[in-house]
């Protein structure tokens, strides 16, 4: 037996910063609010239409700005015109950057169809700049047939699913980090983004003042599957490797077992995910609880889903692959830091208020024929003055704008 | 050594199957995360190198010649030298443990496939490149690289690594930090030409040989000789260089890349 001290050894810095935790976020939180969306606005289920609402308005916000990130995180992000014109299937970020602008296309398209009848019905309302901006948004007053949702709907799922796929390989093919390199590491984004998706919709529902008390008992209900889908994941994951002498459940443990840092960070992620849980199934049991602490679970489940990111993006990166020990990694200030992960945070908020205040996004509707004539009256010029009573009669929300 | 003799088993086969059957494995190899076609550089040779870690001394003459040569910022290495103090448990002795690091130059290089515009690809010599003109800067392959051999360098904001001085040895010259080199320890060369000082010294050690990582599959072509086991891997160590800090707890000695 004989001790070793390393003498000499280089810094190794990380690679990818902040921007990336934020990217995986928002796209995470996208591609699982559009699925929370799909039964209301593609399928047609009535009494997910106001859900579907508040999920409709959480994904366009977060495919508008995680790209954004994205961009962020290249060193020369003015070269990102490279992807393009430089096509490498055989790379999984490649194919993640075809799919990622057809995606923001499908859900950005989705989304306008679907508030468009409201977008007509308020241009239509003479409320000076805010109803000639809605004009410009609705684009004309033509009316797109339903089943033209439907399918820019399933295009839009088809793309969530790529993104879902690509953005857990991409990661999880890295063998030269151990702790990415599993199987069970993307269905735990999927999970993890659920369950921050209910609670990002649970959030608006609050916020927004919607206070839909069917979302509260919908997104509780997805969000004690999630966990308790997460869990299982995370038993299998571990009961798969526990035995193993290398591979990703050997690394965790030698992070652990070397590092109070990991330590720490392995209690927090376990209590914070079995407190949700647990909070979660408590008060998804009676309509008074859902309504008090729905928004509290909301941002609990938020930040379980933004950590399990942290810890899996950066904090991985900063075990170190051939020198003894662990990198230092203190988050900069700076725009490779905490001002790059407050700015994406307020470039969001951004994008949601400029959908608050510009777009009638409570008003979505899954039919965007709604402004179309009864079927009775066969004019077919009245089109889109009869909307606006139809659109506020069926609108759960409480309209308003500006 | 597993992995040593099927990478020269691999070339032998490429040898013996001949050019014929290089297009057709470069169509099946269209899977996703699958190496791509190599290109640029000369297709009969295959570049390597073999550390003699019996005659490194651990001056670091390696580092700092590379460091000049191909002008990599503070702080960022294409090449070091790591060093360990090794005490013997019984009776305190103690000994110094020098390994060399550098770009592995895989057989199977996980930073080739990953990345997203072919910036970084591997030439018909084996040597892996990158092409700072294309590269976007996305790290890919910096975190792919499971011996930290690559980094962004911050003046170019580019992947950077080692090329085995491909600048070099197209114009006939050594690698620098071969060149630099007092005790001869790093030799590079053809590793298909049989009569390659390279060839010569495997074909001589073939069972001492030793490669980092061997379990990860990446086949890497930089071979050690006069190696520990121990050291293959991430060394089981004290992480000595941290405790470099002053009174207040501020980190000293450590100035790079500040």
């Amino acid at each position: 037996m004989s001790l070793v001290t390393e003498v000499v050894v280089p810094r190794y810095g990380i690679a990818w910063y902040p921007w990336a935790v934020q990217y995986f976020f928002l796209m995470a939180l996208s591609y699982t609010t559009l699925w929370i969306a799909a039964p209301g606005i593609i399928l047609g289920k009535k009494n997910w239409l106001a859900t579907s609402r508040l999920a409709l308005l959480a994904c366009v916000s977060t495919t508008l700005v995680a790209p954004v990130a994205l961009l962020a995180d290249l060193h020369q992000p003015l070269r990102f015109w490279h992807f393009y014109a430089h096509p490498t299937p055989w790379s999984w970020m490649s194919i993640g950057s075809f799919l990622l602008p057809l995606h923001l296309v499908c859900t950005v398209l989705l989304a306008w169809l679907a508030w468009r009848p409201a977008l007509k019905a308020r241009s239509q309302a003479g409320d000076g700049w805010f109803s000639r901006i809605a004009g410009w948004l609705a684009w004309g007053n033509w009316q797109a047939p339903r089943a033209a949702m439907v399918l820019v709907g399933l295009a839009a799922l088809t793309s969530s699913l790529g993104m879902m796929i690509y953005t857990g390989a991409e990661v999880a093919i890295v063998k030269g980090r151990p702790l990415w390199h599993t199987v069970w590491l993307p269905p735990m984004f999927v999970a993890t983004g659920t369950i921050g998706a209910c609670g990002l919709i649970l959030l608006l529902n609050r916020i927004s003042g919607m206070r839909q008390a069917d979302t509260n008992r919908q997104m509780l209900a997805i969000m004690v599957g999630a966990c308790v889908v997460a869990g299982f994941i995370a038993l299998t994951w571990f009961l798969d490797g526990a035995n193993a002498v290398s591979g990703s459940v050997a690394a965790a443990l030698d992070s652990i077992s070397q590092s109070d840092a990991w330590r720490n960070t392995a209690m927090e992620g376990g209590i914070a995910g079995v407190l949700l849980a647990a909070l979660a199934f408590l008060a998804r049991r009676t309509p008074g609880r859902r309504r008090a602490f729905g928004w509290v679970l909301g941002l609990l489940a938020l930040h379980v889903a933004w950590m399990f990111r942290w810890v899996v993006l950066m904090d991985v990166q900063t075990v170190a692959r051939n020198s003894a020990g662990f990198h230092d990694y203190h988050i900069a200030f700076g725009s490779y830091g905490l001002t790059g992960v407050i700015g994406i945070f307020g470039l969001w908020l951004t994008a949601l208020l400029l959908i608050e205040l510009f777009v009638p996004w409570r008003e979505a509707s899954l039919d965007p024929q709604r402004d179309a004539p009864p079927p009775t009256d066969a004019s077919p010029t009245t089109g889109a003055s009869a909307s606006n009573a139809s659109v506020s009669a069926a609108s759960q929300g409480a309209p308003r704008h500006g | 050594m597993d992995p040593i003799r099927r990478s020269l088993l691999g070339q032998l086969a490429r040898l013996s199957a001949g050019a014929a059957m290089v297009p057709l494995s470069s169509v099946a190899s269209a899977g996703i995360n699958d190496q791509p076609v190599r290109r640029e550089g000369d297709p009969n040779k295959r570049y390597g190198m073999l550390i003699d870690l019996r005659q490194c001394i651990g001056c670091q003459a390696c580092t700092v010649s590379c460091h000049i040569e191909n002008d990599a910022p503070l702080g960022n290495f294409r090449t070091v030298v790591s060093q360990f103090e090794v005490e013997q448990e019984g009776t305190g002795e103690v000994a110094t443990f020098m390994l060399p690091r550098l770009c592995n130059h895989c057989d199977n290089p996980p930073c080739v496939p990953v990345c997203p515009v072919q910036a970084t690809y591997q030439r018909q010599d084996g040597i892996v490149v990158v092409d700072s003109d294309r590269c976007v800067g996305c790290a890919y392959c910096v975190n792919a690289c499971p011996y930290d051999a690559r980094f962004i360098n911050e003046k170019t904001q580019t992947a950077d690594k080692c090329t085995f001085c491909a600048h070099r040895l197209e114009a006939g010259l050594l690698p620098a930090c071969v060149e630099s080199c007092v005790g001869g320890a790093r030799i590079i060369g053809d590793m298909r030409d049989p009569e390659s000082e390279i060839s010569r010294l495997m074909d001589q050690h073939r069972d001492e040989l030793m490669v980092l990582q061997p379990e990860k599959g990446t086949l890497p072509q930089v071979f050690y000789l006069g190696m520990d086991e121990h050291f293959t891997h991430r060394p089981d160590a004290e992480p000595g260089i941290w405790d470099v800090i002053n009174e207040a707890g501020k980190e000293l000695g450590y100035e790079f890349g500040h």
